[in-house]
């Protein structure tokens, strides 16, 4: 009997190396635990940063807008019915009489049409988002989605 | 001693839990008391912003894709109570640079900042060159001053901008009594901008905003207004605007009109009128139409159109076959038609005359005789038919109806049968004139007047159809009554005439009735014509209200047609006959 308690001493760790050896996984479950949070921060920041440039590109698409408006405006008058009577006028222009006017037939020509300012209806498309799901989608939905549906693309084209 | 550590160990552990668990229960009360929910639901108003996102309001083109009414950014300028050091440096200068009052808004920036008082608006709808004016002074109040520690220095600081767009009119005037006008509140007034309000207007949308990027979402699509391109040719309204301005000033008239129309599709191409208004300042409208002067007298103004109204008059006897062109009657200067007497513009006799020399004269007894010829029933349905006395639904706001009194009417009589064949006891807007004669200027058939010629929504464009209101005559009577309306204005060598072109008119001269009968000098001179007669292409109708060089239409009604017509043919590339028998024979 003694001599068995012997041999269980002679062959069991050391008090001190025990405590090291919980020290050890202490120490790696919070090492574990820092770079789990730290990579959480890390996604956090990235996301919050993709929110905040979203919050800013929709402010400058507002702005851009504004500025499409203003200049469409801008140009109008600058090519209102009056600025251009002027501008004739400064070039010596003068209006035409009906007798000065000489017509002439040229086969094949017709008279310009109904002006067209955007497309025609019925070449409607289908509404897609315009924000990439890389900015809506949390890790566990791209794992989710890799996993069941790995043929999926990885990188999505969105609508402007 | 490893008893009493092991009691020492056991308290403290006892103690750091007890500790522990309290700190825990603290937690959750704190969390889970009302003021807590109060905290969060204070916190969760500050988190972002209720904001309104407003569509860009539609624009407003001519027939070729000219703006006519569009948008531009202007600013609110309001002050953040909290950052403002010298109230007076930002009313001086608000006083200088927008024109504010200094006393508003340095009691408005005097203001001690709470929680109930956070911001004030100093001024609406300041201009983009103004807001740079603001800022430049504040770059330089701030370059000369930021080094001076004395806490009263001049500073605009707390003044921001929050950008909008505001409607805007690169033409000015043009066309200015047909689009009407948008105010500050973006209501739509008067014309397209009333009448088409929620269309070009959009639906706005009311989003939550969170300040917190990561609860950043998607903003919702808010389609932008619904943008118009009417049928008006910016040219060709300008021109006729001018033509206006120099009737009334020719004729001495209160007002003048004048609307042009292709007969074939109803397309407005002009309708000119006075006085009118630069839409940008739009503010000016109480100044400039005073005393219930209306906006736009093209469909807001009745009017007793006197001898134009023949027309429609002749074309429902040859239509019905009362008369035929040659039919004669011998006019003895007077006939008596339930009572009342009816004479001749000039009381005179003009003896045997056909129907060509009734029109010709414009003989109110030959025309009343032909009235009684159709009988009232089917001169009235004949009326009726060319939608007199009926809205045309012309897509401008504030139609008249007009007034045709009918048979069974309480106010008819049967002398209004004699009185109504020459335009008198009978109101019609210029609109509704305009499109009872399209009827004779395009083979019978009556055309709905359009103004709208295509919407774009979603960025897709619709365009609209002429429609066909109704073929009040044949296509032979609307030849005959053209035909004969050609030869009477070339047999009286009319000032109408346009030289290389045979144009079909009448003119109109009508007494203005007062509350005592026609008893005033003053009259309505009018002209209605189309041409040329062998394919119309335009219909002018022409309306001076009390011409004093003048009071006859063909003295000064006529003319102003001619002018217009010269500017048309050309504008509208429309040969002469010669030329275009020429080009036909070269083919």
């Amino acid at each position: 009997m003694y001599r068995v308690e012997n041999i269980t001493q002679a062959y069991s760790q050391a008090p001190w190396r025990k405590q090291l050896q919980w020290i050890g996984l202490f120490m790696l479950a919070m090492i574990m635990v820092a770079m789990v949070a730290g990579i959480y921060l890390s996604v956090s920041a990235q996301a919050s940063t993709a929110g905040r440039e979203i919050q800013i590109m929709y402010a400058d698409m507002d702005e851009m807008r504004r500025n499409i408006e203003n200049m469409e405006s801008k140009i109008a008058f600058l090519v209102s019915n009056a600025e251009m009577e002027k501008r004739a006028e400064k070039l010596n222009f003068s209006p035409v009489a009906a007798d000065e006017i000489f017509y002439i037939l040229v086969p094949g020509y017709s008279k310009p049409g109904q002006v067209t300012l955007a497309n025609p209806s019925g070449n409607e498309r289908p509404a897609v988002p315009t924000i990439s799901p890389e900015y809506t989608q949390s890790l566990f939905d791209w794992l989710q989605e890799r996993v069941f549906d790995p043929a999926s693309p990885l990188v999505r084209e969105v609508a402007p | 001693m490893n008893n009493l550590s092991s009691w020492r160990y056991t308290t403290l552990g006892i103690l750091i839990t007890a500790l522990a668990i309290f700190v825990v229960v603290q937690m959750l009360r704190i969390q889970l008391s009302p003021q807590a929910q109060a905290l969060r639901d204070k916190g969760e108003l500050y988190s972002g912003a209720w904001t309104t996102l407003t569509p860009a309001r539609g624009q407003i083109y001519d027939r070729w894709g000219n703006l006519l009414a569009g948008n531009n950014t202007v600013y609110e300028v309001g002050i953040v109570l909290a950052e403002i050091e010298n109230p007076s440096t930002i009313a001086l200068a608000m006083n200088a640079v927008v024109d504010a009052d200094y006393d508003e808004v340095f009691s408005a920036a005097s203001t001690l900042a709470s929680d109930e008082a956070v911001y004030a608006t100093l001024a609406r709808f300041v201009t983009e060159e103004q807001k740079l004016r603001l800022e430049q002074l504040a770059e330089e109040m701030e370059a000369a001053y930021s080094n001076r520690g004395d806490t009263n220095r001049p500073s605009l600081a707390g003044i921001t901008f929050d950008p909008r767009l505001q409607r805007s009119y690169p033409e000015k005037d043009l066309a200015s009594n047909i689009l009407g006008f948008v105010n500050w509140e973006g209501q739509g007034f008067f014309g397209i901008e009333e009448k088409f309000n929620d269309d070009l207007a959009g639906s706005p949308k009311r989003v939550w905003i969170p300040f917190d990027p990561n609860r950043v979402e998607e903003f919702p699509e808010v389609p932008e207004g619904t943008s118009l391109i009417l049928t008006i040719d910016r040219t060709i309204q300008a021109e006729v605007e001018e033509v206006v301005e120099s009737a009334i000033k020719e004729s001495g008239s209160d007002s003048a009109t004048i609307v042009v129309m292709d007969p074939e599709t109803g397309d407005i191409l002009a309708a000119a009128t006075s006085p009118r208004l630069d839409l940008n300042e739009f503010w000016r409208y109480d100044e400039i139409f005073v005393d219930s002067t209306p906006f736009n007298r093209v469909v807001s103004e009745t009017y007793e159109p006197g001898s134009i109204f023949k027309v429609l008059t002749m074309a429902a006897a040859l239509d019905s076959g009362a008369v035929k062109p040659k039919t004669t009657f011998l006019d003895t200067g007077m006939i008596e038609i339930g009572g009342t007497i009816i004479r001749n513009w000039n009381s005179g006799a003009w003896g045997p005359q056909d129907m060509l020399g009734c029109m010709q004269h414009s003989l109110n007894v030959c025309l009343a005789w032909v009235a009684t010829e159709v009988g009232a029933n089917l001169f009235y349905q004949y009326m009726q038919d060319f939608s007199i006395g009926h809205l045309t639904g012309v897509d401008m706001a504030g139609e008249n109806p007009g007034r045709l009194k009918l048979p069974g009417d309480e106010d008819w009589y049967e002398a209004d049968l004699g009185t109504n064949s020459f335009g008198q006891g009978v109101a019609v807007t210029p609109i509704q004139f305009v499109m009872a004669v399209s009827a004779l200027a395009n083979e019978g058939k009556m055309v709905h007047p359009r103004i709208v010629l295509s919407m774009i929504s979603d960025g897709r464009q619709y365009n609209t159809n002429s429609r066909i209101s109704g073929t009040p005559i044949s296509a032979k009577t609307a030849q005959r009554i053209t035909d004969m309306l050609a030869t009477s204005l070339e047999t009286e060598s009319s000032d109408a005439l346009v030289d290389g072109y045979r144009m079909a008119g009448k003119t109109g001269t009508a007494e203005i009735p007062t509350p005592f009968g026609y008893t005033s000098n003053q009259t309505n001179a009018s002209f209605v014509g189309w041409g040329p007669v062998d394919d119309p292409k335009l219909l002018v109708f022409v309306w001076l209200e009390k011409p004093t060089t003048s009071p006859w239409g063909s003295v000064v009604a006529a003319p102003v047609f001619r002018q217009v017509v010269e500017r048309l043919v050309v504008l509208m590339n429309i040969p002469s006959d010669q030329m275009k028998v020429e080009l036909l024979g070269s083919q």
